[in-house]
């Protein structure tokens, strides 16, 4: 079905957006990055240049019947995972993994737009908790807390009721996490998890969502790994101002590894990020603090096995990360465009108890720097956000007036995106 | 003081210098061991020496005569696929040879055959295997086979090697692989009447209510297998009378240790409590490796094989058991316990029978608490007693008893040779 959706998208005519009962759009972009990162494991200083984020995404909308849909081709261009020192998850430490080939499919119903409005959405996709996708954010690096503050990729109902200026949301779903871009999740294990998110839409394009997640045995796909509680509170405002777009998030997160019910390992992160654009240039910044598990590795010190063989680790890290980004204007063909950028990040790791893992003793400094450089290409029209659906995906834009996030906007900037 | 020593002192002094000391990591550059001020429960167990490893994590012990072999593990400075090979004659113990295992990440356990001719190393963690070694010259192993299956992709977490109808058998418990062919923990016994050519004779997956296996302890034809939160199994695979074999064990009696995490076992054959209990330890969590760990030792009485049952236990506060080795002459169980170093315990006589205030009830289960009871008669390389951290601190992995002496292998430090508990 998705499939034939992005045909029919992109044979026909990319990036529309119909005013009939029936909308059609799309997109597709990918990043050419290239990387350099000192304090890599063992000392040396890396650079390495790949395609990144490479997606092709669709929606459709036909009266009440939503669907969406992203395929992200990274198992084919970032096998090995992208250098992201700190970013940690599915089996990869200091490089981030690459993504899920079936990144996104979900369709579902939603009522007619109004004072109350609900929508559930079935399929593989975002579950209800935490913030927005990193790579729907204006960083290309991911940050350290991506596994702390966001739940994705998992077969997932998702109930959304939205009244007034207040959502709420509910999941169910399979706690485990992918194991690589092409193995599909468990069938038999979907319902095993949950979630519940709650959003406040306020004045001036502000939000502040907090939520809650069960995930059981992420790390063993089997399901007899240790389960997780995870709390995310956030504050997101977006806005317009004549040729200005702004942007920032703050976050916290706590996720705690739980064994038979008995907690063993919490890890906090702390992140907050702003952007501002003129047009189709901007500038960003971004600090964050995120504590990191520290496993076995194996041969490839990249990688890590999953599960751990017992309840121990080598201890948590404290990854403290100050980066920048400047996005640079666009050079727009029709529907295609390229837009150059460059981030710059300093990254301390930091032990917080005398166990083993030593980053010192690892990386051979605690103090990193990490230079990446590029372009985003792009044609359509892809998600403005990731990981909420339906009714939970913002307010009306007529309830809230011109400042707010426009949904399924069209003639939006396209700074940092 | 020969030049290898030299140098690994050298490279410790300098390694030392690199050091948060923030964290409480301590610089050390000897034997000598410093008190943190904690009162100690029982006597100390002296150190005579030890050999100093700074640029892999060790882990596992196993001795023969005047040799020893340490392994190692996951990534220090260097990988932990070094056998290091000691020379444990005089009091220091000295490094005279090692032997590199590519492909491995981990060596988590060594073995030597009860005739002193093999010398076997599971190999962690994909791609794992077992490595049977030649010990013609003990002092310099030589590789005779390497077992890598379907079976042991997922990395061999133990090896146990023991006599079965007088053949002699390699008990490996696998690890659990999430995404892996076979990706659940197994138990496999492997054929080694000819060790050029390991054979495999039985595998078994372990049910997922496990959902691990870690170790085993084979003896006189019966197989305890530790089965994490399914407690323990006992198995026939030739001396249970339930017509058992290595390729066909029956189960014939299990039981569910309190608070499940069973890691290891050991059957007592004591000369005066018979062979009426098994000692279990329990690896739990929450625990950092070299600060923390969590688990206590927990007695089962097994004088009724098909149902055994737990009756006595044995805690440290802040600290957690790892791998025992007993004197059985002497009624001595010793067992290393990760940050508070070795612990040496009586385990001679009736080991249920208590005092009401020594003994502790968990749900219907009452339960003899050893260290109440006074049966804690010996600690060693704690520095200061229940974990408290001393100078240097240890992370100790493994013990080994033989001739007279206690080896424990320590992750943070290397090999320690101590004195037996009188």
């Amino acid at each position: 079905m998705l499939v034939m959706t992005l045909l029919v998208t992109f044979v026909a005519e990319p990036s529309r957006a119909q005013e009939s009962a029936i909308a059609l759009g799309g997109g597709a972009s990918a990043i050419a990055l290239l990387t350099n990162a000192t304090g890599t494991p063992q000392g040396r200083t890396l650079t390495e240049a790949y395609l990144t984020q490479p997606i092709v995404s669709a929606h459709l909308r036909a009266g009440w019947f939503h669907a969406t849909g992203m395929l992200n081709f990274e198992g084919l261009t970032l096998r090995r995972g992208e250098l992201d020192l700190g970013e940690w998850g599915e089996g990869y430490v200091d490089r981030r993994h690459p993504h899920a080939y079936v990144h996104e499919l979900m369709i579902g119903a939603e009522s007619p737009g109004g004072p109350l409005a609900a929508s559930v959405f079935a399929g593989r996709g975002f579950v209800p908790f935490g913030s927005d996708d990193p790579m729907a954010r204006p960083f290309v690096s991911f940050p350290v807390d991506h596994h702390l503050a966001q739940i994705l990729e998992r077969l997932v109902v998702v109930a959304a009721l939205r009244g007034g200026p207040i959502v709420a949301e509910a999941a169910t779903f399979n706690g485990d996490e992918p194991l690589d871009p092409s193995t599909p999740p468990l069938a038999r294990r979907f319902g095993d998890s949950w979630s519940l998110r709650g959003t406040l839409f306020g004045p001036a394009g502000t939000e502040l969502a907090a939520s809650y997640a069960n995930v059981k045995s992420p790390e063993f796909r089997e399901g007899q790994g240790l389960d997780q509680r995870k709390t995310h509170l956030d504050l997101r405002v977006t806005g317009t101002s004549g040729p200005f777009t702004r942007y920032a998030l703050v976050e916290a997160a706590r996720t705690t590894d739980i064994d038979r019910g008995r907690p063993l390992y919490a890890f906090d992160a702390f992140l907050g990020e702003a952007a501002v654009c003129r047009g189709d240039a901007g500038i960003a910044a971004r600090w964050e603090r995120s504590d990191r598990p520290e496993e076995e590795r194996l041969l490839d010190l990249f990688r890590s096995a999953r599960p751990a063989t017992d309840l121990s680790i080598l201890g948590v890290t404290q990854w403290t990360t100050l980066s920048a980004a400047l996005s640079l204007p666009l050079v727009a063909v029709a529907e295609a465009h390229a837009a150059p950028f460059i981030e710059v990040a300093h990254i301390t790791a930091d032990r917080t108890t005398a166990a083993v893992f030593d980053p010192v003793q690892f990386y051979g400094t605690r103090s990193m720097w990490r230079l990446s450089a590029g372009v985003r290409f792009g044609v359509g029209h892809g998600h403005d956000r990731m990981g909420r659906y339906g009714a939970a995906d913002g307010l009306p834009v007529s309830s809230v007036g011109p400042d707010a996030h426009e949904r399924h906007s069209t003639s939006r900037h396209r700074c940092f995106s | 003081m020969t030049r290898l020593r030299r140098l690994c002192l050298l490279a410790l002094v300098f390694a030392a210098g690199c050091l948060d000391h923030t964290t409480g990591t301590t610089p050390h550059a000897s034997c000598s061991l410093t008190a943190s001020g904690g009162s100690l429960g029982s006597p100390t167990i002296p150190v005579i020496g030890c050999g100093l490893v700074g640029s892999r994590y060790t882990a596992e012990v196993a001795v023969l005569d005047t040799t020893a072999y340490t392994t190692t593990w996951g990534f220090r400075t260097a990988p932990g696929n070094m056998l290091a090979v000691w020379n444990v004659k005089g009091n220091e113990p000295e490094l005279v040879d090692s032997v590199i295992v590519s492909g491995a990440t981990t060596l988590g356990d060594v073995a030597v055959s009860d005739d002193g001719k093999l010398l076997i190393v599971a190999t962690e963690r994909t791609n794992g295997s077992l490595v049977v070694f030649d010990l013609t010259n003990p002092r310099h192993p030589v590789q005779l086979s390497r077992l890598a299956t379907q079976n042991t992709y997922n990395g061999v977490h133990t090896a146990e090697v023991g006599r079965i109808a007088g053949n002699l058998y390699a008990v490996l418990a696998i690890d659990a692989l999430s995404g892996a062919p076979t990706p659940e923990s197994k138990v496999v016994i492997v054929d080694l009447a000819d060790p050029a050519h390991p054979r495999e004779v039985f595998i078994k997956s372990i049910p997922s209510t496990a959902p691990f296996v870690h170790d085993t302890f084979l003896r006189d034809g019966l197989l305890f297998v530790a089965l994490w939160n399914a407690g323990i199994e006992i198995w026939d695979v030739g001396g249970g009378g339930q017509g058992g074999t290595a390729s066909a064990p029956a189960v014939i009696g299990s039981v569910a240790t309190i608070g499940g995490d069973a890691h290891n076992i050991w059957w007592l054959h004591d000369a005066v409590s018979g062979s009426r209990y098994a000692f279990v330890g329990e690896e739990s969590g929450p625990a950092q490796i070299g600060v923390s760990s969590a688990g206590d030792i927990h007695v089962l009485d097994v004088s009724d094989l098909t149902h055994p049952r737990e009756v006595a236990f044995y805690h440290v506060a802040g600290a957690g058991t790892h791998n025992f080795s007993v004197d059985e002459t002497k009624g001595i169980l010793y067992a290393a316990y990760y940050n508070a170093g070795v612990r040496a315990l009586d385990v001679r006589g009736d080991l249920e029978t208590c005092t009401p205030g020594q003994q502790v009830t968990t749900g219907n289960i009452t339960r003899c608490d050893l260290a109440a009871m006074g049966r804690e008669i010996g600690q060693g390389l704690d520095g200061g007693g229940g974990g408290a951290g001393g100078t240097p601190a240890v992370y100790v992995w493994g013990v080994e008893l033989s001739g007279g002496s206690l080896y424990a292998s320590d992750m943070l430090n290397g090999l320690w040779k101590l004195q037996t508990v009188q």
